[in-house]
């Protein structure tokens, strides 16, 4: 920085000299924009007024300052104003509380501070230089100036070193609308360059399906690195070559196999790194952006569909600290082309041939009521979809239940699911709350492809406070420190015996927190399983008044809200004495259970496995046109928001069952999301509390005692493919290019 | 379109409703005479008849009788008037003649309402569209 102090005392005059001047110059002189002359050339207002004001402006961002001891607490002034933080906040943070936003390309408030793009120069008093506020810590007392002429210079000329090898290609960059380089040198670049040698250029590299690269838009702030080694946990990139050579790459042409590798495309502040997919498809300002919730697993990530006319283009995460922070998986960005494909669009009934014919909705209707009232009411089956909404679920329970039958139940949660402790079923610490745990046993879940964001804040919890994890289960590589305990229950049960060494590790924790994978609810023996972890956690005392850290890790959207409604079969085997079977998005029932002489209505939006079966397809909309209320695996519920319209002659989920409900004769007593709604409400009023995290009331120590015998078999994964989990991301062809590309062992 | 702007002359302003009416019927007398070589032109007689194409001109009329303002009479005689120069010249095709005033506005569903007696509001819509 000595050499632009330097070049800055040598301009400053001349420029303000010139200025004054303004006739024939003949060569073209870099100059700070004219107010920051004149502003240089009258006298500056004294700073610091006695005693200082507090800030007019309010903290960027809505940011709020948390205070850990009040004592901590120090004062600094920016641009004349006094603003408390806490100790160890840096410059730049500071400043935000202060509400001044500072240029930054290299600080992201989730990941390691660099300090390497000095776009964040600001002037502090009684300091030589200017300096890069990410990396300075703030101290009692310090004068930060934001505006001055100094700091703009140093603001001008990064941007000018900056744009130095940038290429000009912001035409046919995706990046362009929503790119921090041109924000910020439109705001704080000079409005001519020096420049006159040739540019230079870098290979791009190949980082898999899923992530464009132009390196030669690289500005090498590094922040893409920083997030595969801190937050997705693959070493995978990093920085070659010094000075001008210096370049970002595998090390080796090798993909980026993580799950969570799309978010690089969100924090690459230039366009180095853009989505693949979305390549050239749109422009970001013709976007019509939809605030809704993802369903492709049960964590419930918080997205925004960017939508233009009938079709998604994209997804995007939104910020939500209790669940998925800034952070997408894959899976749920990148799952949107599968909406567009194997779409079922018109009601079809097969015919004598094999052959689906497409018909009316009215005459679909009066098919199916009049199969249902021909079947006795214990034949009747109805099975829930994983993707199904609440709404959805309660008119399916009460249509079935108004037929007579009390076989409705959803798909993943077993064939004896135990909905009557709500603690049984949902993750008691919350998401967010994982982070104060110290110690993990994650018993039969792979959380990496099971729930990615969970895993995510399982890696930041052992990163932070080098928590301990141990795994039970088939061998694999989550991408933190753990042991791995055993394959099976005879772990479980030499833990619940205090045999194994881990068991001191258990006993020792402040915070343990024990996690259990909803594959369980599969097993025949799963009362029994979780009797022996109930031991586990009473010996560990996970569960206390002011902790519970008993977790069970839901696998699908709908598990949750569907204990919560009550949608428990009467009995385990009734699907194999079914004579009419209603599945309402169910792809991974097994159908060969299902007798033959069977009638099969298969209501969904895609036509996948099931439709094979069906006798009858009633088309249904997609989470992405459908407002729906969806319970993730802590027990928030969200609800999505319609992004596009419904395909071709489908409708919502709800009006299809509440339709055949009345051609049926047993006509449900709700026609609007609203009436739906206030029977919701009686059935569990928690599903009606948007957005907030309803922990359960009674913990699991109420639980009669169980004298199931429990089987030895190992633990199976529950997903095998973390890219195909259900109907849409079976439909992408994206998803396929990744199970190809990236499963490739 | 030469043709057009020659029949189409635009006729100075009604002085009074009964004027305007005057005009309407006028109107309407003319298209009746000449319902039996449109027919001829398009070819029409075996789908409709001159009374069923009488009548639909007559109801495209009355699907305007509660409008009293004289200016929009005016205008709105004025682009029938064009409507019918186009027709008689030949300027539209037999399927506009007949997607238009034989078949109708109602589209080609004969849904005389027999089968959704009974039904629900809910259901009647649910027939027709996601949306209500
Ligand atoms: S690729 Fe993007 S995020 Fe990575 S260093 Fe370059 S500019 Fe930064
Ligand atoms: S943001 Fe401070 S140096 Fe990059």
């Amino acid at each position: 920085m000595g050499l632009g102090m330097l070049a800055s005392r040598v301009i400053r005059p001349t420029a303000a000299k010139l200025s004054r001047s303004s006739s024939l110059h003949f060569i073209r002189p870099i100059v700070s924009t004219p107010e920051t002359s004149s502003a240089q050339s009258q006298p500056q207002p004294d700073p610091t007024p006695d005693p200082p004001p507090p800030s007019p402006r309010p903290p960027v961002g809505g940011a709020r300052v948390h205070f850990p001891n009040p004592e901590d607490a120090i004062e600094v002034f920016v641009d004349g104003y006094s603003v408390k933080v806490p100790k160890g906040m840096t410059v730049l943070q500071a400043c935000e509380i202060a509400g001044v936003d500072i240029p930054r390309f290299c600080y992201h408030s989730r990941l390691s501070i660099a300090g390497n793009c000095r776009m964040c120069l600001v002037e502090v008093e009684k300091t030589p230089k200017p300096v890069a506020s990410c990396a300075m810590p703030a101290l009692p007392g310090m004068k930060i100036k934001t505006d001055t002429p100094l700091a703009k210079k140093a603001r001008e000329g990064v941007m000018e070193f900056l744009l130095m090898n940038h290429p000009l290609d912001c035409p046919i960059c995706d990046q362009g609308g929503e790119c921090d380089l041109q924000d910020q040198s439109m705001a704080f670049g000079s409005d001519r360059g020096r420049f006159t040698e040739v540019k230079r250029a870098v290979v791009d590299k190949n980082l898999g399906p899923l992530v464009k690269t132009v390196m030669t838009r690289c500005i090498q702030c590094t922040r893409c690195v920083r997030f595969a080694t801190e937050v997705a946990g693959v070493q995978d990139l990093g920085m070659l070559g010094r000075g001008s050579g210096e370049e970002i790459g595998t090390y080796v042409e090798k993909l980026m196999t993580s799950e969570l590798s799309g978010n690089v495309i969100d924090i690459c502040p230039v366009g180095a790194l853009t989505s693949k997919p979305f390549a050239f498809k749109a422009r970001n300002w013709e976007l019509k952006g939809t605030e809704s919730i993802d369903v492709t697993d049960a964590v419930g990530s918080n997205i925004r569909i960017d939508s233009r006319g009938p079709e998604v283009l994209r997804i995007l995460p939104r910020l939500n600290e209790d669940i998925n922070e800034e952070w997408i998986s894959d899976k749920t960005r990148f799952c949107y082309d599968g909406l567009k494909r194997q779409r079922l669009n018109d009601p079809m009934i097969r015919g004598a041939d094999g052959r689906f014919k497409t018909v009316s909705w009215r005459d679909a209707l009066a098919v199916v009521a009049e199969v249902a009232l021909q079947v006795k009411p214990e034949e009747i089956v109805g099975i829930a979809g994983q993707l199904s909404d609440a709404e959805s679920m309660m008119a399916l329970k009460d249509f079935l239940n108004r037929m007579g039958s009390n076989n409705v139940w959803c798909e993943g949660n077993g064939p004896n699911p135990d909905a009557d402790l709500r603690s049984g079923y949902i993750m008691n610490s919350g998401i967010a709350g994982l982070e104060k745990a110290d110690v993990f046993l994650l018993v039969g879940t792979q959380p990496r492809v099971e729930a990615a964001m969970v895993n995510a804040r399982i890696r930041k919890t052992v990163r932070a406070n080098q928590a301990k994890v141990g795994y039970i289960g088939p061998a694999m590589d989550l991408n933190y420190d753990h042991q791995h305990l055993g394959t099976g229950p005879k772990t479980l049960i030499e833990l619940a015996e205090g045999r194994h060494p881990f068991c001191s590790a258990l006993a020792n924790a402040k915070n343990p927190a024990i996690i259990v994978g909803a594959g369980l609810f599969e097993r025949e023996d799963k009362d029994a399983i979780f009797s022996v972890v109930e031991t586990i956690a009473k010996n560990a005392k996970v569960v206390r008044p002011d902790w519970n850290g008993f977790n069970v890790l839901l696998l699908k959207a709908a598990q949750a809200a569907a204990l919560d409604l009550g949608l428990v079969p009467e009995s385990a085997n009734s699907i194999e004495s079914a004579k009419f079977v209603y599945l309402m998005g169910a792809d991974d029932v097994n159908m060969e259970k299902v007798p033959s002489d069977a009638f099969v209505v298969y209501q969904g939006h895609h036509g996948d496995q099931s439709v094979y079966r069906a006798n009858i397809i009633l088309p249904a909309a997609a989470f992405s046109e459908k407002e729906g209320i969806y319970e993730n695996t802590e027990g928030c519920s969200q609800q999505t928001l319609p992004a596009v319209p419904t395909v071709g002659d489908a409708r919502d989920d709800w009006k299809i069952i509440r339709a055949l409900s009345e051609v049926a004769g047993v006509r449900l007593p709700y026609d609007s999301v609203g009436a739906i709604r206030a029977r919701i409400r009686t059935v569990a009023p928690n599903l009606l509390n948007m957005d907030e995290r309803e922990p359960a009331t009674f913990s699991a120590s109420l639980k009669p005692d169980c004298s199931q015998k429990m089987s030895l078999t190992d633990f199976r994964p529950a997903i095998d493919n973390f890219y195909m989990t259900d109907s849409i991301t079976r439909a992408s062809k994206i998803m396929a290019q990744c199970s190809a590309t990236l499963l490739k062992k | 379109m030469s043709f057009t702007r020659r029949a189409v002359k635009v006729p100075p302003n009604s002085a009074s409703l009964e004027e305007a009416r005057h005009r309407v019927i006028d109107f309407f007398k003319t298209a009746c005479r000449s319902i039996p070589s449109i027919i001829d032109i398009y070819n029409l007689d075996e789908v409709a008849t001159v009374a069923e194409l009488r009548s639909s001109v007559a109801a495209q009329i009355r699907k305007n009788s509660h409008i009293t303002n004289i200016k929009v009479i005016d205008m709105l005689l004025l682009k029938g008037v064009e409507e019918f120069n186009n027709i008689v010249e030949h300027a539209k095709q037999r399927h506009h003649i007949i997607g238009q005033y034989v078949v109708g506005q109602k589209g080609l569903v004969l849904d005389s309402g027999t089968k959704d007696q009974g039904d629900s509001n809910f259901l009647k819509n649910f027939y027709n569209s996601n949306y209500f």
